[in-house]
């Protein structure tokens, strides 16, 4: 029941809000927030689970043709996820209050709402049904809110790179898992052991694998993500690049890894050339761009290709580290995406080149881009140190030349992350001067806060998160069976 | 009493003659009242497609024949004729808008359509050759003339004499194809059309290939499909919706019946409706991108649907059935309502059929525009919608069904990703634009409302609770005879 209330409460506030009158700005706003905030709240009561509990509930849903139940789950996997989902999905609905247009407003906080629960039944579905559902359901709440809520002509065609691409890898997904329900007759897959064949298995595990590296992006599946992150409105590149990017490696963790061991094993080569090239391409490609949120997108890219790498070392530091990266991903990735639409909302521009020097009149707005900068160049305190550090760690025992590559790309995040500092907070203040003031407001510098804090405290203490992490791993499957105990 | 020693039961033939009955009332109470309104005799056919529904009821799960095995009432042609009653419904409500078309002459327009919606029932139940030509003749005489009922528009009259003149020359390949596989088998009866499918000889396949290339003009299969899209842009709203979803629904049933009795799912004579089906998924969806109108749109999307619909009959065992009548009906639902919308925004009129008046519809007519979103998003298939779970069980369908279901399968996934910028599109428009241009008004009339009510709830409850269609498992005997 609890989960239930956690996965819909976000999309019952949206129907609630389509009976506020648009006119009634401030109660949208309060009734949206409160439903928000509710939704992480209660999602908080599930840290009680220890490693190896989980809160399961599973109703019959389908029979005849095959089996199906409405089955979800939060365990000691999921549970980060559905944390950082109600987490950065409550601040981004917060940052949604400086939304301009009057009429849309509503609308707009609908759709977040309602790709918030698309997330949510995303993160604990364990029936493979309800997980394919939930995969393609976010594309509507994403897709509407570039093409109509984002009032920019290079949004609305964003909306289609984002349709396109998504819809694609849903598709293949869709025939994969059909593939794989045709042998097993159920779309309860988790915990199953499968006896396909080789062949099949190597099939539906590619089918698996594109729809996932499309979703996350991965190199050279990424031309959707740069158009989509720029032209996105802060709060939705929030909950795109924090959350949805996180969809198809956990994904890849939840039902990918445990159900196709031996193709993993088979296309491992092949994904870890990938996940080099992400690190690498994203690394040079955020070097040489002066557009601070596409920089901010190829730095994603780059992150999360180190995530690949991780899962697909096979190492059981690497896999653990691989999702303390990918929480701390979401959180650096919301932080500096709403920070730098603030600026935006300042300096009307989004070109480097063409202002400088906030620090001087914001000094708390450049303190917090300061935090969220170097947690994204890997500075030790903060969460992207502890990622990327144990990421390294596990997979130089198996992997070590693609290890060795990726270090290069954590000297080259130090080079794009300060020129993103220094572009926009250091030297003399240049560009429009704005009416309002540049320094951070109150009700912009609470909700990124909570954001800080958790970068700041899996920083501190990433113990705190192996500790609720299962440990019974062996290798050389290492991942596969951290899938299939966590699952 | 039995004339010519043909036996008659008449509980089975019940739903044909209440609908006939009703047909012919309309016409006399046109005759004797004059000036009578319009909305008066399409509520009678309401009435009439209520009583030919209360004397399906008892017929529910049963298995009989009728007219010396010439008709099957069963399982399956029930569902079939419970579509096209609803399908019938909807079309009398949106014809009953102040705007909509009906040629000027309301009795005879709503008796054409009870006609036609009797040739779509017999066609379900046609169990031997000499029915089914008569069942297809019936409904599709009575649809050339309602295709030009938008009279004096001159894009109706096209449609209307494109329609008619494309439709006989398919007429007479299906009469042609009959008379070679009754000589082939020497009987009309689908059934003995077996044994001659096995053996595979020159008559049969040279009659089985005429009538197949008959069928496919009725159902716009691709490529017999050329004149959907100038047939179903100059045909009235309403009537563009029936033939849509009713037309294609009685033509599937008869397709269905001949496939699943005279040949196994692996049949090398089938492969040309396995091509043709990938074709027309491709051809359907490409055709669809640059359709500015809605009714064209629709049309092409017809085609790539139809191409879908055939994927369900490349699988295994009868499963196959309950896929395509699941599909079917989704199909109606989600397709109806889309019309409905149309009719309800343009008032019956087809002012709404041109795309760009959807431009920021949802700033202004925010429930049609969530409504039209949903219809589109059930044809693309995305999930929690009718549409979705038809597209897996057509999968799962066509990837059991060996090298050509597996192609079929490819063909679906290609054709649905291209679907997505086309129905896309639609949406895109309505939330894309600011509402501030001028644009058409808007109407706001009860009775498309309960059809739009109707498709959103169908499209919704079959896409989250598919269960409910295999509950009552209307679908899994198809009657021996």
């Amino acid at each position: 029941m609890l989960i239930d209330t956690v996965i819909f409460l976000p999309l019952v506030t949206a129907i609630v809000l389509l009976f506020v009158p648009r006119t009634a700005r401030s109660v949208l706003k309060a009734v949206a927030l409160a439903g928000a905030v509710a939704t992480f709240a209660l999602s908080l009561a599930f840290l009680q689970l220890g490693p190896d509990t989980a809160a399961d509930q599973s109703v019959p849903w389908i029979s005849g043709t095959w089996l199906a139940s409405y089955h979800v789950r939060i365990d000691a996997l999921r549970i980060f996820f559905v944390l950082l989902t109600t987490l950065v999905g409550a601040v981004s609905i917060w940052a949604a209050f400086s939304y301009r247009d009057a009429l849309r407003l509503r609308g707009f906080l609908c759709l977040l709402l309602a790709f918030e629960t698309t997330l949510l039944g995303l993160f604990t579905a364990a029936d493979l049904l309800l997980f394919y559902i939930y995969w393609d359901l976010m594309l509507i709440p994403v897709f509407l809110l570039l093409s109509g809520f984002s009032g920019s002509g290079e949004a609305r065609r964003a909306a289609w790179g984002y349709l396109i691409y998504n819809g694609a890898g849903g598709l293949i997904l869709l025939f994969g898992v059909v593939a794989l329900v045709n042998q097993t007759h159920t779309f309860e897959v988790q915990g199953l052991t499968l006896a396909l064949s080789p062949q099949m298995e190597w099939w539906i595990f590619a089918a698996f694998a594109i729809a996932f590296l499309i979703k996350t992006p991965a190199f050279p599946f990424h031309t959707w993500m740069p158009a989509t992150y720029t032209y996105s409105p802060p709060p939705l590149v929030a909950m795109v690049s924090g959350v949805q990017s996180k969809a198809g490696l956990f994904a890849m963790l939840a039902f990918a890894l445990p159900l196709f061991p031996h193709a993993a094993h088979t296309w491992a080569p092949l994904l870890l050339v990938l996940a080099i090239a992400s690190v690498l391409y994203g690394a040079l490609a955020a070097i040489g761009e002066s557009d601070m949120k596409t920089l901010v997108a190829f730095t994603s890219l780059s992150h999360l290709g180190l995530v690949w790498l991780a899962f697909f070392a096979f190492d059981i530091t690497s896999v653990s580290a691989g999702i303390l990266m990918m929480i701390s991903h979401g959180l650096i990735a919301a932080a500096l995406f709403l920070l730098l639409g603030f600026i935006e909302e300042r300096v009307g521009t989004r070109d480097l080149s063409q202002f400088g020097g906030l620090s001087l009149q914001a000094p708390r707005l450049a303190a917090f881009m300061l935090i969220a900068a170097m947690a994204a160049l890997g500075l030790p305190g903060l969460s992207g140190f502890a990622g990327e550090f144990l990421i390294l760690i596990g997979s130089w025992q198996t992997q070590p030349v693609y290890t060795s590559l990726a270090l290069i790309a954590v000297v080259l995040a130090s080079v794009y992350m300060l020129k993103l500092f220094q572009g926009t907070m250091h030297g003399p203040l240049r560009g429009s001067s704005p009416s309002g003031g540049l320094e951070l407001k109150a009700r912009e510098m609470w909700l990124v806060a909570p954001l800080l804090a958790g970068i700041i405290f899996l920083g501190v203490w990433p113990g705190w998160f192996n500790d609720k992490t299962p440990t019974t791993v062996t290798a050389p499957q290492a991942s596969a069976q951290i899938g299939g105990t966590r699952g | 009493m039995m004339p010519l020693g043909i036996s008659v039961s008449w509980p089975v033939l019940a739903p044909l003659s209440a609908l006939a009955v009703g047909g012919l009332v309309i016409i006399l109470v046109d005759l004797v009242t004059r000036n009578v309104h319009r909305n008066v005799l399409f509520g009678l056919g309401i009435v009439a497609c209520l009583v030919s529904f209360a004397t399906m009821l008892p017929l529910y799960g049963q298995s009989l024949v009728t007219l010396n095995g010439a008709y099957a009432s069963d399982r399956f042609s029930w569902t079939f004729d419970a579509i096209l009653l609803l399908t019938l419904v909807v079309t009398f409500l949106l014809s009953s808008l102040r705007k909509a078309e009906d040629g000027g002459n309301p009795g005879a327009f709503a008796a054409l359509l009870i006609f036609c919606t009797i040739g779509g029932m017999v066609l379900a139940g046609a169990a031997n050759l000499m029915i089914l030509f008569l069942g297809i003749e019936q409904l599709s005489l009575s649809l050339y003339v309602l295709a030009g009922t938008g009279y004096p528009r001159e894009a109706s009259q096209e449609a209307a004499l494109k329609y008619v003149l494309l439709g006989s020359l398919a007429s007479g390949f299906l009469i042609f194809g009959s008379a070679l596989l009754y000589g082939a088998a020497g009987s009309i009866s689908i059934s003995s059309l077996a044994p001659v499918a096995a053996s595979l000889n020159a008559l049969f396949v040279a009659g089985f290939a005429l009538l197949l290339a008959g069928i496919a003009f009725k159902l716009a299969l691709a490529p017999f499909h050329t004149w959907v899209p100038d047939v179903y842009e100059g045909s009235p709203l309403a009537i563009t919706g029936y033939m849509a979803v009713a037309v294609k629904a009685a033509v599937f049933a008869v397709l269905a019946r001949i496939v699943y009795t005279a040949f196994g799912h692996d049949s090398v004579a089938l492969i040309p409706l396995w091509v043709v089906a990938i074709l027309s998924m491709l051809v359907g969806n490409l055709g669809a991108i640059r359709q500015q109108n809605l009714k064209r749109l629709l049309g092409y999307s017809s085609i790539a649907q139809a191409g879908y619909i055939v994927l369900a009959l490349s699988g295994v065992g009868r499963q196959g059935l309950s896929t395509m009548l699941f599909y079917l009906i989704a199909y109606a639902f989600t397709n109806l309502g889309a019309f409905a919308v149309m009719a309800l925004l343009g008032d019956g009129a087809d002012t709404y059929a041109n795309l760009n008046e959807y431009r920021g519809l949802y700033f202004r007519r925010p429930w049609p525009a969530a409504a039209m979103a949903l219809f589109f998003f059930s044809l693309a298939g995305i999930p929690a919608t009718a549409g979705f779970y038809g597209k897996i069980l057509l999968l799962q369908q066509a990837l059991s069904g060996g090298p050509w279901g597996v192609a079929m399968a490819a063909a679906l996934i290609v054709g649905t990703l291209i679907s997505f910028y086309v129905y896309g599109k639609v949406v895109w428009n309505m939330y894309a634009y600011p509402s501030d241009e001028a644009l058409a008004p808007t109407g706001n009339a009860l009775a498309p409302w309960i059809a739009v009510a109707a498709g959103a709830l169908g499209t919704l409850v079959l896409g989250i609770l598919p269960q409910i269609f295999y509950a009552s498992q209307p679908f899994l005997s198809v009657a021996s005879r």
